[in-house]
C-alpha cells in the first residue's frame, strides 16, 4: 500500500511525460500511427486559418508552452504543481493550434531536455497533446456556451476543461502502461515494459491526477482566462465565436464582481469524494486482488475479461500469496461488518485508500521540498517565506533550463568522437541504439548497449560523472521509485525474502524491474550524449533527413530559439515579482499572482509572434518555406552511419 | 501628383492610428534617390511608424504612399512581381534585434532573405560569405544569433538585409542601445553611405552624430510633421528642438566644484 501510494505520488509528478522503455515497441509504433493523421490535420488546418502567420505564431506559442511548462504553482497542503499548459493553448487559440504547439514543445522537451522518451514521443503527444487540446476545447465550449466573454460561467468552464484534459491524458498513459504487462512478457510472464496492470496502473496515475495534478492545470487554465479577462479579452474571442458582441458585454459588465475559485480545498475535498468513485468504476481495486480471488470462478472470469482475455493462472501465484501476508486491510474484504451494502462498504474503503494516499502524498511532498530547499540555499537567496517557495522554485527551474542548453553547446565545441560526426548520422544511429534498448528482451544485451553508451561518452569526452548526475542517479529516483513496488506486486517464483517484514521478491518482479531501470536509464543516456555533441540547430536541421517537412523544421527552429528570450524574461518577472513581495499572500492570490504572470507572458508572446511575423515579410517571406540544405554525405559520413547501424542492428537482433 | 523616376517614396498626407490611437497626422514627405534622411523625434512621435509604413509592412489609414510611382497597397503587395521587386530593393531593420533575428545560426539568418527571394543556392552561399567577412562576422557564422552581445546582433541583424544590396534602406534607432565603441563602429558604417546611390532613411534620436548619418532631417512630434531641414540649421533650431522634446534643459556639472542648474546648449550638443 506505502510502496503503491509512493509510486502513485511518482507516477502523478513525473510521470506525463512517459520516458523510453516504459512502452513496447509496438505500442509506440501504434500511438506515433494514431497521432499522426492529427498532426497533419493540424497542420492543414493550421495553414489555412493562419497562412503566413502559421511558422512565427506556432513557433512562438510552442516556445510559450514550453516556459509555462516550467511554472510552479502553489496548491493546497503546501504542495506545488507544474501544468501543461494545454488547456491555456486550446483556449486561446484553438485546438488545432494547440495539437501543433504542444507536441512542439514536447519534442523540445524530449529531444534536449530528456522530458519524455524519444520512441515514446508519439505516446505522449497522442496523450497531452492531441487528446488533451481537444478534449480540453470540447469541454470549454461545452460548459461555456454562449456566455459573455467576461462572465464568470467562461472562468468556470476554462477550471473543467484544463481538469478533465489533463486527467483524460493521464488516463489514456495509465491505460498504455495498463496494457504493457499482459500483451509483453517473456514466456515465464516476466513484464518486459511498464510492470503494472490495468487495475494498479489506472488508480496509481488517476489518484495523483484526480487530487493534485490535475489541479494545477484546473487552477492555470482558470487564473489565465480570468486575467485575459480583464487585461484582453480579445484574446478569448476565437473561441468564442457564439459570444455576445465587445460593446454590450462593456456596458453590462461594469462594476459587478466576478466570483473567484477562492479555494481549492473545496475541490480537493470534491475530488476525494469523487476519486473512489472513478476508482470503484474501473472494477476491482488496484493491487488489491486478495489470493482467494484466484480460485474464485466468477472473480476470474472478471480479471479474464478485464484483462482482455488473458486467463489468469488457477492458482494463486506464490507471490500473491505472500503478498497478502505483508498487508492485512484495516478493513477486511471490504465490507465492514456494520454495513451490510457491499458498495457502500467498498466506497468506504477505497476513500480510505484515497486518504492514506493523499497523506503520503502531502507528507513526500514537505520532505521532497525540505530536500530541495537545503539544495536551492546553496545557488539561490533563501526564502523565509514558505510561501514564496514556488517562485524561487520557479525561478529555478527556468535557471536550470537556460544552464543546461549553455553547457550542451559547449561540449557541442570541444573535441570529441561523436563531435566530429554529422549531425544526420547521430540522430539516425543514437535513434537507432535507442530503439534496440527499446526491442531487446535480454538484460545482458541491454546491458551491453549500456557499455556502448558509456564508451561513446568516454570517447567524446563527457565525464561519467557529469552522466551520473543529471541521468543515472535522477532516473534511479524516480524510475526506481515505479520500479521497487515490482519486485513485490509481479507473481512469479520468490527470489529472495526481505527479513524482518518477510516481503517475497520474486524472479519476475526482479527481472521487470531490471528491464524498466535498465531500458530507463540506457534511453536518456544516450539521448544526453546527442545533445551533448550536437549543436541544436544542427540536430533540427538533421530532422529534414528524416522526411520532417521544412515548415515543422522551422517552426522548432524558432521555438527553440524564442524559449530562450521567453525565459530570460519570466526570469525577469520572477526577479521583479520576489523583489516586491513584501507580506505573506493568500493562496488563492498566489496563484492568481501565477496566473497573471502567465498572461503577461502570453501578451508578449503573441505581440512578439506578430512583429516577427512582419520581420519575415520584410525579407521576402510569403509563406514559402526555404531552407538551405547541405544534402551531401561524406564518405566518412556513410561509413559511421553504418557502424552505429550495424551495432544496434545486432544488438537487437542478438537481443530478441 | 507626378512622380519623377528619382523619387523613391512619396508620401501624401499619411495618417497611420492604432485601433482608437493615432500615430501620425497628415504626413507629406518626398524623399529622392541618394538622400540620407534622419527622422527625428521624441519617443512615440511615430518615427517607427512611419517607418514600418515606408517598409509596407502597415498600409495606411489616409493618404497614400508610392515607391517609384507605384502606390502601395496591400492588393498591389499580393502581386508576386511587385513583392519581391518591393523586399528586394527596400529592406528595414528593426530597432529589436530580437524579432529580426529569428534563424537559428548567423549564416542561416543572413541567408533568409535571398533564399525566400529564390536566388540560387550556390550563390547564396558565396553571397553570404561576402557579406559576413565585409561585416567582420565571420567568426559567429555557426553561432545561434540570441547567444551573441548586443552590438554583434545589431552587426548581423544589418548584415542580414545589406546581403540583397538593397537600394533604400530604413534603420529604426541603429545605435540605440549600443555601447560607445559598437556605436562608433555603426554610424562609421552609416556614414560611409555618404555619396553612395543608397537612399537610407535613419529614426533616431541621436543628435551627436546626426551631421555624419545623415544630409536631411525631419522632425516629427506627435505624429505631426513639423520641420524638414538640414542637420546643422537644425542643430541651432533650439527652439524647435525644445519643443519636440529633442533637447532638455538639465542641471549639470560644468566643473568640478561648481554645479548650476541652467537651461542653455553646449557647443557639442550643436
Amino acid at each position: 500500500m506505502v510502496l503503491l501510494s509512493i509510486t502513485g505520488w511518482v507516477l502523478a509528478r513525473f510521470v506525463m511525460h512517459i520516458p523510453d522503455g516504459y512502452l513496447s515497441p509496438s505500442t509506440c509504433a501504434a500511438l506515433y500511427a494514431a497521432a499522426t493523421p492529427f498532426w497533419y490535420a493540424a497542420l492543414k488546418r493550421t495553414r489555412r486559418i493562419l497562412n503566413t502567420r502559421t511558422v512565427p505564431l506556432v513557433g512562438l506559442f510552442a516556445s510559450f508552452c514550453f516556459v509555462i511548462m516550467l511554472f510552479n504553482l502553489p496548491l493546497p497542503g503546501g504542495t506545488t504543481g507544474h501544468a501543461v499548459g494545454v488547456g491555456i493553448a486550446s483556449i486561446v487559440l484553438g485546438p488545432w493550434v494547440s495539437i501543433l504547439a504542444i507536441s512542439i514543445a514536447l519534442l523540445i522537451q524530449a529531444l534536449f531536455f530528456g522530458d519524455g522518451g524519444i520512441t515514446t514521443f508519439g505516446a505522449n503527444c497522442f496523450n497531452m497533446a492531441i487528446a488533451g487540446s481537444l478534449v480540453g476545447y470540447a469541454v470549454y465550449r461545452l460548459f461555456a456556451r454562449r456566455a459573455e466573454i467576461t462572465s464568470a460561467r467562461r472562468v468556470l468552464a476554462a477550471a473543467i476543461a484544463g481538469y478533465s484534459a489533463i486527467n483524460f491524458a493521464a488516463f489514456l498513459a495509465a491505460v498504455e502502461f495498463g496494457m504493457q504487462p499482459l500483451l509483453f512478457h517473456t514466456s515465464d510472464g516476466t513484464p518486459l515494459y511498464a510492470p503494472y496492470p490495468l487495475n494498479i496502473s489506472i488508480p496509481a496515475m488517476m489518484i495523483g491526477h484526480l487530487t493534485f495534478a490535475g489541479l494545477a492545470e484546473l487552477a492555470i487554465t482558470a487564473g489565465v482566462v480570468r486575467y485575459l479577462q480583464r487585461a484582453d479579452p480579445d484574446l478569448l474571442r476565437l473561441t468564442a465565436p457564439d459570444a455576445p458582441d465587445r460593446e454590450e458585454t462593456r456596458a453590462r459588465d461594469s462594476a459587478r464582481p466576478r466570483p473567484a475559485l477562492r479555494s481549492l480545498w473545496t475541490l480537493l475535498a470534491l475530488a476525494l469524494i469523487l476519486t473512489p468513485l472513478g476508482i470503484l468504476a474501473v472494477g476491482s481495486a488496484w493491487g488489491e486482488w486478495s489470493a482467494n480471488d484466484f480460485s474464485d470462478a466468477a472473480v476470474r472470469n472478471q480479471i479474464a475479461t478485464a484483462s482482455g482475455n488473458h486467463v489468469p493462472p488457477a492458482h494463486a501465484p506464490d507471490g500473491l500469496k505472500h503478498l497478502s501476508l505483508l498487508w492485512r486491510p484495516p478493513v477486511p474484504d471490504y465490507a465492514p461488518a456494520f454495513i451490510k451494502n457491499p458498495y457502500f462498504g467498498y466506497f468506504v474503503s477505497a476513500s480510505i485508500g484515497v486518504g492514506v494516499i493523499i497523506l503520503f502524498t502531502l507528507l513526500a511532498t514537505r520532505l521532497f521540498s525540505a530536500f530541495l530547499n537545503s539544495r536551492v540555499k546553496t545557488s539561490i537567496r533563501p526564502s523565509r517565506r514558505r510561501s514564496h517557495r514556488y517562485i524561487e522554485r520557479t525561478a529555478e527551474s527556468l535557471l536550470r533550463v537556460l544552464q543546461k542548453t549553455l553547457f550542451a553547446e559547449e561540449t557541442t565545441r570541444s573535441p570529441g568522437l561523436l563531435q566530429s560526426c554529422d549531425a544526420r548520422v547521430k540522430l539516425a544511429g543514437i535513434g537507432a541504439l535507442i530503439l534496440s534498448v527499446v526491442f531487446v528482451h535480454r538484460i545482458l544485451i541491454l546491458a551491453a548497449i549500456f557499455g556502448i553508451a558509456i564508451l561513446l561518452a568516454a570517447f567524446s569526452r563527457i565525464s561519467l560523472l557529469l552522466l551520473a548526475r543529471r541521468i543515472w542517479i535522477p532516473v534511479l529516483a524516480f524510475t526506481g521509485v515505479i520500479a521497487v513496488p515490482a519486485l513485490f506486486l509481479v507473481p512469479g517464483k520468490i527470489l529472495y525474502q526481505i527479513p524482518l517484514v518477510r516481503w517475497p521478491v520474486t524472479l519476475p518482479g526482479f527481472e521487470s524491474a531490471c528491464f524498466l531501470m535498465g531500458r530507463a536509464e540506457t534511453a536518456s543516456s544516450l539521448g544526453l550524449l546527442l545533445v551533448l555533441t550536437t549543436p541544436w540547430n544542427r540536430l533540427l536541421r538533421a530532422l529534414r533527413f528524416f522526411g520532417v517537412s521544412p515548415r515543422v523544421v522551422m517552426i522548432l527552429e524558432m521555438t527553440y530559439r524564442y524559449i530562450f528570450l521567453l525565459l530570460n524574461t519570466a526570469l525577469e518577472m520572477m526577479e521583479s515579482r520576489r523583489a516586491r513581495l513584501v507580506g505573506d499572500l493568500e493562496p488563492s492570490a498566489e496563484r492568481g499572482l501565477v496566473a497573471a504572470m502567465i498572461g503577461v507572458l502570453l501578451d508578449k508572446t503573441l505581440q512578439l509572434s506578430n512583429d516577427v511575423h512582419l520581420a519575415m515579410q520584410a525579407r521576402g517571406f510569403r509563406g514559402n518555406i526555404r531552407l538551405l540544405e547541405d544534402l551531401r554525405m561524406r564518405k566518412i559520413d556513410w561509413l559511421q552511419l553504418s557502424a552505429m547501424l550495424t551495432i544496434a542492428w545486432t544488438a537487437t537482433w542478438w537481443g530478441r | 501628383m507626378e512622380s519623377n523616376s528619382e523619387t523613391v517614396f512619396d508620401l501624401q498626407n499619411v495618417s497611420y492610428s492604432y485601433e482608437n490611437v493615432a500615430a501620425l497626422h497628415h504626413v507629406c514627405l518626398q524623399i529622392r534617390r541618394g538622400e540620407r534622411v534622419a527622422l527625428l523625434g521624441a519617443n512615440g512621435s511615430g518615427k517607427s511608424t512611419l517607418i514600418r509604413l515606408m517598409a509596407a509592412l502597415s498600409f495606411p489609414t489616409q493618404g497614400k504612399i508610392s515607391f517609384f510611382g507605384t502606390e502601395i497597397t496591400p492588393s498591389q503587395l499580393e502581386n508576386p512581381d511587385f513583392f519581391y521587386s518591393f523586399r528586394r530593393r527596400v529592406s528595414i531593420v528593426f530597432q529589436n534585434p530580437e524579432i529580426q533575428l529569428f534563424n537559428p545560426s548567423v549564416f542561416d539568418e543572413v541567408a533568409f532573405a535571398p533564399l525566400q527571394l529564390g536566388w540560387p543556392k550556390s550563390q547564396i552561399r558565396d553571397r553570404v560569405l561576402e557579406i559576413l567577412s565585409a561585416m567582420g562576422i565571420e567568426s559567429l557564422r555557426d553561432r545561434p544569433p540570441h547567444r551573441l552581445s548586443g552590438g554583434e546582433q545589431k552587426r548581423v541583424a544589418l548584415a542580414s538585409v545589406l546581403v540583397l544590396d538593397p537600394e533604400v534602406l530604413l534603420l529604426d534607432e541603429p545605435t540605440a542601445g549600443l555601447d560607445p565603441s559598437s556605436a562608433a563602429q555603426m554610424v562609421a558604417l552609416l556614414s560611409s553611405w555618404k555619396g553612395s546611390s543608397k537612399t537610407v532613411i535613419i529614426a533616431t534620436h541621436d543628435l551627436d552624430v546626426l551631421e555624419e548619418i545623415a544630409d536631411r532631417c525631419c522632425v516629427l512630434d506627435s505624429g505631426h510633421f513639423v520641420a524638414d531641414e538640414k542637420p546643422l540649421s537644425l542643430l541651432h533650431n533650439i527652439d524647435l528642438m525644445r519643443r519636440t522634446s529633442l533637447l532638455r534643459p538639465h542641471p549639470h556639472w560644468h566643473d568640478k566644484d561648481y554645479f548650476v542648474p541652467h537651461p542653455h546648449i553646449h557647443e557639442r550638443e550643436m
